[in-house]
């Protein structure tokens, strides 16, 4: 349930949000809110806008209409402070496949103004197993250690919202459950997150609120206390048929 | 992070990848010389060849520079790495400006090896006009660099990719081609430097145009 203190603050607001690509909507007028603190799964099929939306969240790209605010400032507006709130894992891994596994880190580090960065990498670098692998450079990693190393580099700042693409995408078993392990700690620090996936199971175990998007829209928006797990693939399978 | 902090950091990212992985600067050198080789074979023999040698060092450091900068914002195409810098609270203006610098520096080093091997090829003596050479190839590397690096961004978020990139900056350069060739040309005929320095006053304000109009529409170029 939703019902803890901490969910009271609102830490994504989304008004009137839009995407077209041309002629084609990816997003269209989407209204939401997202409390601070809130762990919230977004499924939805291919093209039904997932990843723009959490482009759009991340600031990464324009809206076509509406706004978005993040823990109250306005994506997009003046500098460029906001970005330090808000963390990004992709379908892209943005690392540089030349530099080191702690290069990477420490690159991105100095753009986000991490203080004690080197007691920091260190730390995000145990995290997701790769403290070892430090002085590797990237492009002899294997997907799952890429992926796992991304995922570093999104927490590296601490932010405060974290937008996860398909953060499953390329991982074995035990990088999943290392995976689950990061989400979960996100999710008990309070941390906001946005979790977009195709993977039903891996979508429900954490979050606590569910929604479904298909055609740029919300289709469904509930709490996770309220869907049964057995029922939820048909319950899915039938809204989103409906939608498209 | 201050500014120059935050270029420095995007600079020594870019000149440490190229040290790694030699794709560029190779490159550059390589199509360099062999412009130069192609050159030296193709002219006519009874042409004086320090008449023309002007314009055939900034063809040459043209074409190759492209080649490099081209590549630019290529590279941070993989894993997409640009929007990973984007979503950093990084000023877009101390981006370009990081880009700018390693870029410079790259071009710099072709010019470095480039102009002597010219300078042997056609058998004219540079070193006693070796000063004002260096402020002529350093202010037109610079105005090439400052324009290139915006249009490498531009052609990296374009379908036509790199192909786009002398079709945009080409017609562009043609005033810092025309003064750092006259007054390259100038120089090596053994004219003293103070004939060039309204030519080197053009490049200077072309640099700083360059510098000052790029750095504020990068974001605009770069933003989706």
């Amino acid at each position: 349930m939703w019902g803890a203190a901490r969910l009271t603050e609102v830490a994504i607001e989304a008004r009137g949000l839009e995407k077209w690509f041309g002629p084609f909507p990816a997003v269209r007028g989407l209204d939401f809110t997202v409390l601070s603190g809130q762990f919230i799964t977004i499924f939805g099929p291919n093209g039904a806008g997932k990843s723009t939306l959490l482009r759009m969240l991340a600031g990464a790209v324009r809206p076509t209409g509406g706004e978005v605010v993040v823990v109250g400032e306005k994506i997009g507006a003046g500098e460029h402070a906001w970005r330090r709130r808000i963390g990004v894992l992709s379908h892209q891994t943005f690392l540089y496949g030349h530099l080191t596994a702690e290069e990477n880190l420490h690159f991105y580090g100095k753009l986000y103004g991490v203080s004690q960065r080197g007691e920091r990498v260190r730390e995000m670098l145990e995290r997701v197993g790769l403290w070892g692998r430090r002085s590797d450079r990237v492009n002899g990693f294997s997907r799952g250690m890429q992926q796992r190393l991304a995922l570093a580099r999104t927490l590296l700042h601490d932010p405060e919202v974290v937008l996860l693409d398909e953060p499953y995408t390329g991982l074995d078993p035990h990088a999943a459950t290392m995976l689950r392990g990061v989400l979960e700690q996100l999710r008990d620090g309070e941390r906001t997150v946005v979790m977009v996936t195709h993977n039903l199971s891996q979508g429900l175990e954490l979050a606590d609120r569910v929604v479904v998007q298909a055609a740029g829209r919300w289709i469904s928006d509930e709490d996770r206390s309220e869907i049964e797990v057995g029922e939820f693939e048909k319950v899915y399978t039938d809204r989103v048929g409906g939608a498209i | 992070m201050t500014f120059v902090r935050q270029v420095l950091t995007v600079a020594s990212k870019d000149l440490v990848l190229e040290l790694r992985s030699r794709e560029r600067l190779v490159s550059m050198l390589t199509f360099a010389l062999l412009i130069a080789v192609v050159f030296s074979f193709a002219l006519d023999p009874t042409v004086r060849s320090r008449d023309i040698a002007g314009a055939m060092i900034w063809i040459t450091i043209f074409f190759a520079g492209m080649l490099g900068l081209g590549r630019s914002f290529g590279l941070e195409r993989e894993q997409d790495t640009l929007t990973g810098v984007l979503l950093a609270p990084i000023d877009r203006g101390a981006f370009y400006l990081g880009k700018v610098t390693a870029n410079l520096v790259l071009l710099l080093i072709v010019d470095i090896v480039l102009v002597p091997v010219y300078g042997l090829f056609f058998q004219i003596d540079l070193w006693g006009q070796i000063g004002g050479l260096a402020v002529v190839v350093g202010l037109a590397s610079a105005g090439f660099v400052a324009l290139g690096t915006l249009f490498s961004a531009m052609a990296a978020h374009s379908r036509l990719g790199e192909s786009l990139l002398p079709i945009l900056l080409l017609p562009l350069l043609i005033p810092v081609v025309f003064f750092s060739a006259r007054s390259t040309q100038l120089l090596i005929t053994g004219r003293p430097i103070s004939d060039v320095a309204g030519s080197i006053r053009v490049l200077l304000a072309f640099d700083l145009i360059f510098l000052i109009v790029c750095t504020m529409v990068f974001e605009s170029v770069v933003e989706e």
